[in-house]
């Protein structure tokens, strides 16, 4: 460079934009600060979309919640008499609820530990794939196919085989008409599988190959590895996948509908027809002329089940952030359960 | 081989011992193998359990919904029962402009809340962070009552008030997909672009946003994937229509609401169109499933050539 050009360079000469002048420029452009109000304003609009999602619904709500007061949470739903309660759709979204974990629990958690440990890779990828395949599917294409193809299937076969099963027939009374508990329970636990899959299979993942190893120097079997290194340091992992999935459980409401029978009353058992907090909101919605009371109590329905699954979806974040602990508490190869290590022998010259 | 210990009682000698520990870890070694097989083998009952709903789904999604598909089916309006020449051409429509519009709206607004997030990491930040983890798991039958509430209540019944609910669902899925592909930004590269002079937009929008445009594309696909499938935000807004709608701010129909209406109907014919309808929207969530990853694959090899 040479000194007039340096001397340009500050100086700023027409045509060369100099530091001075884009300083300027810069200062007149208001020193970025139409990107700072961008930025302030997306986080804006987002914090008031959501403050307004809470204040809409209380208010539409007021009317019932001032009506029912806090017995809404165990009052039935009986419009003839001008009592909207939730209890009987609380109890309904929490027995689907807990059917459709202790089915997909299980399931999920033998698929997971496969395709994260047992399978070979080759073949854990597109499985996996497929699996997660599921979670894509809208939740109005599993309610079709749950209401066309399942509920004939249940009424004919499954009910009427599940009354005859010495133990658990005691969930299952009433007549086998398809649309049920039971049906709505699977159907969730059809589509909560993919998260449960997916997220407790990516904490899998996150296991250290270094405790992995650790356990193997134990001697420890492929299987001993998985049930006893990997399922306990990806534990919190899946606790939070479990808990995200139950909100997920809890919150659908279109497949629900379709397949749980609708029923107002008090479920008795596995087979008769319930309505969970959403399939409610979905049949009393369009049912309820704006303004009135019966309108205020679907809407104080909605209340209810954001605040269920509100608390619920914090503490699956938290979880999902909370820091795993660095040591499954007991050793990996401790043979096969209850076997424990043999007694170390008395006499101190044998070693193996 | 050392021998078992008779009655009168052999010599403990360290060998035999040593011995009989073998023989115990030589049982307990194949009982725990056995174990594994056990378990391994349940696991793949739960795998072909996990598979089997999936299975069956497409099967019927393709054996049931393929035979309804002609192109009426998808260019024609819904005919009354019985009538001929049924079809879900309005659904289709309604479905890509709602979509449509709620990207629109969800977008900018999801870019910027994410650099809002990435740029202040901070204790406000946190909290939107938070919040949108928490709204990721709203029920969406929720945002739809609150999108009746505030829109069709004063506008009135109207693709709009959808467009508005789906933009809601998507937002927090956006915010942190945006945010997870802005944060892989190397921090040096803010640097750079920061050294050289350029102001704080320019380096945002040149090195940052380019950078991780790939995971910012992914993630908005996604969400509209998962938007494209939605009945619940819809089902008390758009009211659904008969007829060609292309203006928003009257009553729409869209593909979710006519499944939905088609599938509580006894009729077989709806139930075809029902299955015809669910076959479309099926496959169009999975092309954008599919654009969203491929697209992101071509960005990323083109910033590689460069």
């Amino acid at each position: 460079m040479t000194p007039v050009a340096t001397a340009d360079l500050c100086a700023g000469p027409a045509g060369v934009p100099g530091i001075r002048q884009s300083l300027e420029r810069n200062r007149l452009r208001g020193n970025g600060r139409l990107y700072a109000g961008l930025r302030w304003g997306g986080a804006a609009v987002f914090g008031v979309v959501f403050v307004a999602l809470v204040v809409t619904l209380l208010q539409e709500s007021a009317a019932d919640l001032g009506h029912m007061g806090i017995s809404i949470l165990w009052r039935g739903w009986r419009p003839a008499v001008g009592e909207y309660g939730a209890g009987v759709f609380i109890v309904g979204t929490l027995l689907t609820t807990a059917v459709a974990l202790a089915l997909a629990i299980p399931v999920g958690l033998g698929t997971s530990l496969l395709l994260a440990e047992l399978a070979p890779r080759w073949l854990a990828a597109p499985l996996q794939a497929m699996v997660e395949f599921l979670a894509a599917v809208p939740s109005i294409v599993v309610g079709l196919w749950g209401l066309i193809i399942l509920n004939p299937l249940f009424a004919r076969d499954v009910e009427p085989f599940l009354k005859h099963v010495p133990v658990l027939d005691a969930l299952f009374h009433g007549p086998p008409l398809g649309a049920s508990i039971l049906l709505a329970s699977v159907v969730l636990a059809i589509m909560i599988l993919p998260t449960i899959v997916a997220l407790s299979r990516l904490s899998m993942a996150g296991v250290p190959l270094a405790d992995r190893e650790a356990g193997m120097a134990l001697a420890a079997t492929r299987w001993q590895v998985a049930r006893r290194v990997v399922v306990p340091g990806a534990r919190r992992g899946i606790r939070a996948a479990v808990t995200l999935a139950m909100g997920r459980a809890m919150g659908e409401a279109i497949a629900v509908t379709m397949v749980v029978g609708n029923n107002t009353a008090l479920p008795h058992s596995l087979l008769s027809p319930g309505s969970t907090l959403g399939s409610a909101i979905v049949n009393s919605f369009s049912e309820a002329l704006p303004g009135t009371l019966q309108k205020s109590g679907v809407v104080a329905l909605v209340v209810v089940l954001l605040a269920i699954s509100v608390v619920v979806n914090a503490g699956g974040q938290l979880l999902m952030r909370a820091r795993t602990p660095p040591v499954p508490p007991r050793g990996p190869a401790g043979g096969g359960g209850a076997s424990g290590n043999p007694p170390a022998p008395a006499d101190s010259e044998i070693r193996l | 081989m050392t021998t078992v210990p008779s009655a009168l009682g052999p010599p403990v000698t360290a060998s035999w011992r040593r011995e009989l520990v073998r023989q115990q870890a030589r049982r307990r070694l194949e009982r725990r193998r056995r174990l594994g097989r056990v378990c391994t083998t349940l696991c793949v009952g739960a795998l072909c359990l996990s598979l089997a709903p999936l299975v069956s789904l497409v099967f019927y999604i393709v054996a049931r919904g393929l035979p309804a598909l002609s192109l009426g089916f998808l260019v024609h309006t819904p005919t009354p029962e019985g009538i001929p020449g049924n079809g879900i051409g309005n659904s289709i429509v309604g479905t890509v402009i709602v979509v449509g519009l709620a990207m629109v709206m969800a977008v900018p607004v999801g870019l910027a809340a994410a650099l809002f997030v990435v740029e202040r990491p901070g204790k406000l930040s946190g909290v939107v962070r938070f919040v949108a983890d928490v709204l990721t798991g709203t029920p969406s039958i929720a945002i739809g009552v609150f999108a009746y509430a505030l829109l069709v209540l004063t506008i009135g019944y109207s693709g709009l008030a959808g467009s508005f609910a789906l933009a809601v669902l998507m937002l927090p899925i956006m915010v942190r997909a945006n945010e997870e592909a802005m944060s892989t930004v190397p921090l040096d590269l803010w640097e750079a672009g920061l050294a050289l002079g350029s102001r704080r937009p320019r380096v945002v929008r040149s090195v940052v946003l380019r950078t991780a445009l790939p995971g910012i594309v992914t993630g908005n696909l996604l969400a509209m994937a998962r938007a494209i499938g939605e009945t619940a935000p819809l089902i008390f807004t758009i009211f659904g229509s008969q007829f060609y709608v292309f203006r928003p701010t009257s009553p729409m129909s869209a593909m979710p609401l006519t499944i939905y209406d088609n599938a509580t109907q006894l009729y077989p014919s709806a139930q075809q169109t029902a299955w015809g309808t669910a076959f479309v929207l099926l496959a169009l969530v999975i092309v954008a499933s599919v654009l969203a990853r491929s697209w992101a694959g071509y960005l990323n090899r083109k910033a590689r050539v460069r």
